[in-house]
């Protein structure tokens, strides 16, 4: 069971990780405050005898939930799955050399070069709308991957799909913020 | 020709990791500059959360209590069958408790009617007499 400490070390641990992945997928701060609140009070209800090393997978399992419903009471999901419709079609670029991208993306970010030109703060922004953008599922795959640090089945685990499924809407999500980044100059 | 499509796929997925775990760091830097007013939110939902955790505990914990004490104040720590069936002996000794009361009520309305039979029987008046109006009007007036 996890102790009081536990359990505070942990929602402080996440809760501004929490709050800023549910603003990107709901796009409204007070939403996503409602959502992160009742994610934390279920968790502590429900799952707090729960030992302290289950509580990340639980508790994403948890806000994953919160989200949906709160889409579901938005009735908008429709508009999400025209999203990951809209970015299927547009993935097929013959001219996109994805090794040549990937290096010089990831060696641009954070460098000197792009905090002169553009204001580290600004790239900072820039790449939360970037992510913001992402078609849901991609972006939650990337979060709960590259964010949260969760391996490819306790990604799976928490959005209920395969780990093909996974790798898939990862691999998707990268190559689509870098591309993006890329145009908005980050990349050299 | 496989090995170098394998090679390419595995330093692809390499790059992806990278790119990805690179950008976390930076969303872990940007989330550090959530403004004040949200930290304070956060602040209040998770000592909210870390109340309703401890009432939850302290719920559980007194039931608990509850139902320990009360096995080991009556029963002990009694098997399961045993308990059960420990469980259903008042509602037996209630149901065996009320037949008996009113077969013991049945054999004093019996004894009551046979004491009535037996004094009428002895008594010097005929059992006749009771039955003659004038009688019973002089046995009302003797009694007022």
């Amino acid at each position: 069971m996890a102790t009081d400490k536990e359990l505070t070390d942990f929602l402080k641990s996440v809760e501004k990780r929490a709050f800023k992945r549910t603003v990107y997928a709901v796009r409204d701060d007070d939403a996503a405050l409602d959502i992160v609140q009742d994610s934390m009070i279920r968790l502590a209800q429900k799952y707090a005898d729960r030992p302290a090393a289950e509580l990340p997978l639980v508790f994403q399992r948890i806000m994953s939930n919160a989200t949906m419903d709160w889409f579901r009471r938005q009735k908008v999901r429709n508009a999400v799955i025209q999203n990951l419709s809209d970015f299927d079609t547009g993935d097929d670029d013959g001219d996109f050399d994805l090794l040549e991208l990937l290096t010089t993306v990831e060696g641009s970010l954070g460098s000197e070069s792009a905090a002169d030109t553009v204001g580290r703060e600004q790239i900072l922004l820039l790449i939360e709308k970037e992510i913001a953008l992402l078609p849901g599922r991609q972006r939650e795959a990337f979060l709960l991957r590259y964010w949260e640090e969760l391996d490819v089945a306790e990604t799976a685990t928490v959005m209920g799909c395969s780990e093909g499924s996974v790798k898939t809407h990862c691999s998707r999500a990268v190559h689509a913020l870098a591309k993006s980044l890329r145009a908005k100059g980050i990349a050299p | 020709m496989n090995s170098t499509v394998n090679r390419q796929a595995a330093e692809a997925e390499r790059l992806e990791a990278r790119f990805g775990l690179r950008l976390g760091a930076l969303l872990n830097e940007q989330a550090a500059r959530t403004p004040h007013d949200i930290s304070e939110r956060l602040r209040v939902a998770r000592e909210q959360a870390l109340a309703s955790a401890r009432s939850s505990r302290l719920l559980t914990a007194s039931t608990d209590t509850v139902v320990g004490n009360g096995r080991s104040a009556v029963l002990g720590r009694l098997p399961g069958w045993l308990f059960r069936f420990a469980s259903v002996m008042p509602l037996v000794v209630l149901v065996a408790g009320m037949v008996l009361i009113d077969e013991w009520h049945d054999r004093a309305q019996i004894e009551a009617a046979a004491d009535v039979d037996v004094n009428l029987l002895a008594d010097d008046l005929p059992p006749d007499a009771y039955s003659d109006a004038g009688f019973v009007e002089f046995l009302k007036e003797d009694a007022q």
